[in-house]
């Protein structure tokens, strides 16, 4: 995989600025899940449908506890659903087994959490090349890879910084890099702001933007509107059901 | 992930914690290291009474006349028949009859009184060859040991302990001197180097008299039991010649004596190896003691392994659903935290072995004698130090690879 081709095509898909196909990446058909605490049955999701395709940008807005960490837990692969189907890319992986799971997530899907989650003794590049090394990349291309993603979301002078020697919205910077040099299908963020001041947010939210228009599927789920605002698409979760409105 | 890839990531956690790993491997290492020593100094000490007991001629069998079998007939207790003679000896002495038997010493003697002037010593008076002086494993301090030449001249010569010499002399020179022995004037020609009083229950090994076999089979013999000899020291090429000489002088005797069967033999023939093998049975004993309470260090080190081990995974939970939700696999997962755990016990034993090995070299001074870690302790230690980082690894390795991505994630 080439990559520096693969960013040449996205910046010249920039230029015609609208990229929103409509082929289906995410698609939940009656997804449900049900948390057993002790004797008392949670029922965090009840029967949610969502189709998502690919290229566009969608905010999952929600209160706490209505159900949309648990969505994006199961749309990140990271948890499987009680009920229902979960097809990504065509594949259904409802039932796939943790290990099968763990190739998906590694392949498809970029994650971006609130607490950043990079590798603290590390320095941002190898903090990027963390997914790549379980991808199986050799060394070299590992650290080319690594490099053009932190370029990408404006680190490339910061490489060898550690995570304690960046700010946050810079140690944020590092983590969408890291969820973009696999080349996902899926960038996932979860309050990806949450822990940013309005200047560091703000640019977060223009490399989403940036990413967008270069033809990436991103989905953030956040309870923050300003944050929502910049999707094409809002879903409201409430009481784990959809009350979707554009 | 690549295996390469995997230790890299293990070797660098490790690093990560180093304050932490250090006192793992301490507790590693401290175990190899008591492991070490204690082998090393119980084999030490077994060498050491080996060698001892080696200088009394642990190659050594004595024929005595006499049957330690019960079976009946008339046949004189054990050592007081007299059914050995000069002839049997020198048949044994023969090279060509008994291969494995190096050297032949008969002995031939009893209890008598040495006088010099007025003063008078009772003691033992063996008569030999001389070979008694390479079977005893024994040296001449003064003067000469008698040589063939004396023996077949029964010449009136006598060998003195460094014991009975000063008892008979004081401070003077006693060779070329005169004494009587049992009324015999003798001539002292030498004075064997002292070793020593041997163990409480045998005599004293500096105190007796060495003349030449025929002079005291011609002026000590009694009536009844003739020129026959008390016994024949016999010594074997080596220790492990010993059975073989067993046999020489089992089969050589037999045949001398005209006995077809084993059973109805008129001697005995016992091996002094057996006094080894009891001391070293001791020492054997007292290692594998001292060898199991560092083993018991040992095990502590382990558990201190599987404890910070255990610590590491839930402190590392989140670092540990992060790998995961960026695609690590279990294996990759529970492979990492064993290599860590199998790092931090290969480091401790090898600090471990450096540690015996420096006390091999240094304890010797303080304790007195020598420390001899055998190779099999040095590469065992190794071996149980990875053996034990990975068997305390697995379950701490297995809880982290169980954990769910979501759970990792989520922990604050």
């Amino acid at each position: 995989m080439d990559l520096a081709k693969v960013l040449e095509a996205e910046d010249s898909l920039v230029e015609e600025d609208l990229v929103v196909s409509t082929v289906p990446l995410v698609e939940l058909k009656e997804v449900s899940k049900t948390y057993r605490l002790g004797t008392v049955t949670v029922e965090a999701l009840k029967g949610v449908s969502i189709t998502i395709n690919e290229g566009e940008y969608v905010a999952i807005i929600g209160p706490s506890g209505s159900g949309k960490s648990t969505l994006m837990h199961l749309i990140g692969c990271l948890d499987s659903p009680s009920g229902g189907d979960y097809i990504l890319a065509s594949e259904s992986v409802a039932e796939l087994a943790d290990d099968k799971l763990a190739d998906i997530r590694n392949r498809r899907i970029g994650f971006i959490f609130q607490q950043f989650n990079l590798l603290a003794p590390m320095s941002a590049l190898r903090n990027v090349e963390l997914p790549l090394m379980y991808a199986g990349v050799d060394r070299k291309e590992r650290r080319e890879r690594a490099t053009i993603a932190l370029e990408r979301v404006g680190l490339g002078s910061r490489a060898n910084h550690k995570p304690t020697e960046l700010s946050g919205g810079q140690q944020q910077r590092v983590a969408i890099a890291r969820a973009l040099v696999v080349n996902p299908s899926l960038l996932l963020a979860d309050e990806p702001t949450g822990n940013l001041d309005s200047v560091a947010a703000r640019e977060v939210l223009e490399i989403f933007e940036e990413l967008h228009k270069s033809g990436r599927t991103i989905i953030v789920i956040t309870h923050d509107d300003e944050v929502a605002r910049h999707a094409d698409r809002i879903i409201h979760i409430r009481d784990g059901k959809l009350q979707e409105a554009s | 992930m690549t295996w390469r890839l995997t230790f890299a990531s293990a070797f660098e956690a490790v690093q990560w914690h180093k304050l932490r790993s250090l006192l793992t491997m301490v507790g590693i290492l401290i175990g190899i290291t008591a492991v070490m020593i204690t082998v090393g100094i119980g084999e030490g000490a077994q060498a050491t009474v080996a060698k001892q007991i080696e200088s009394l001629g642990s190659n050594l069998l004595s024929v005595t006349p006499g049957s330690s079998s019960s079976t009946s007939g008339v046949r004189g207790g054990l050592g007081s028949a007299t059914t050995l003679s000069m002839q049997d000896a020198n048949a044994l002495a023969n090279p060509n009859v008994a291969p494995a038997i190096s050297e032949v010493a008969p002995i031939f003697g009893g209890s008598e009184t040495l006088s010099n002037g007025t003063t008078t010593w009772t003691t033992s008076i063996e008569g030999s060859t001389p070979s008694w002086l390479s079977v005893r494993a024994r040296s001449i301090e003064a003067g000469r040991f008698i040589t063939n030449q004396d023996v077949q001249s029964n010449a009136p010569v006598i060998v003195l302990g460094a014991l009975t010499a000063q008892e008979l002399f004081g401070g003077s020179n006693p060779v070329g001197q005169t004494i009587d022995v049992k009324s015999t004037p003798m001539t002292v020609i030498g004075v064997l180097t002292p070793i020593g009083s041997g163990s409480s229950a045998q005599a004293n090994q500096d105190d007796l008299g060495i003349v030449p076999v025929s002079t005291a089979q011609l002026y000590f013999s009694k009536a009844s039991s003739g020129s026959s000899l008390q016994g024949i020291l016999v010594k074997a090429k080596s220790s492990t010649d010993l059975s073989a000489a067993y046999q020489e002088i089992n089969h050589e005797l037999l045949m001398l004596h005209q006995i077809s069967s084993p059973a109805n033999a008129d001697f005995t023939v016992t091996a002094e190896q057996s006094i080894v093998s009891a001391a070293t049975s001791v020492s054997t004993t007292l290692t594998y003691l001292l060898g199991s309470v560092a083993a018991i260090s040992l095990l502590v080190g382990g558990i201190g392994v599987m404890n910070i081990m255990l610590v590491s995974v839930s402190e590392r939970t989140r670092e540990i659903g992060l790998r995961k939700a960026l695609g690590a696999t279990r294996v990759d997962i529970r492979r990492q935290f064993l290599i860590e755990a199998a790092i931090l016990g290969l480091s401790g034993g090898v600090i471990g072995v450096a540690l015996g090995e420096l006390g091999q070299r240094m304890l010797p001074r303080v304790i007195g004698y020598a420390i001899s870690i055998p190779a099999f302790a040095t590469i065992g230690s190794m071996v149980v130090a990875i053996t034990i980082g990975l068997g305390f690894g697995v379950y701490p390795a297995a809880r982290a690879a169980r954990l769910s991505p979501l759970d990792a994630l989520r922990s604050e």
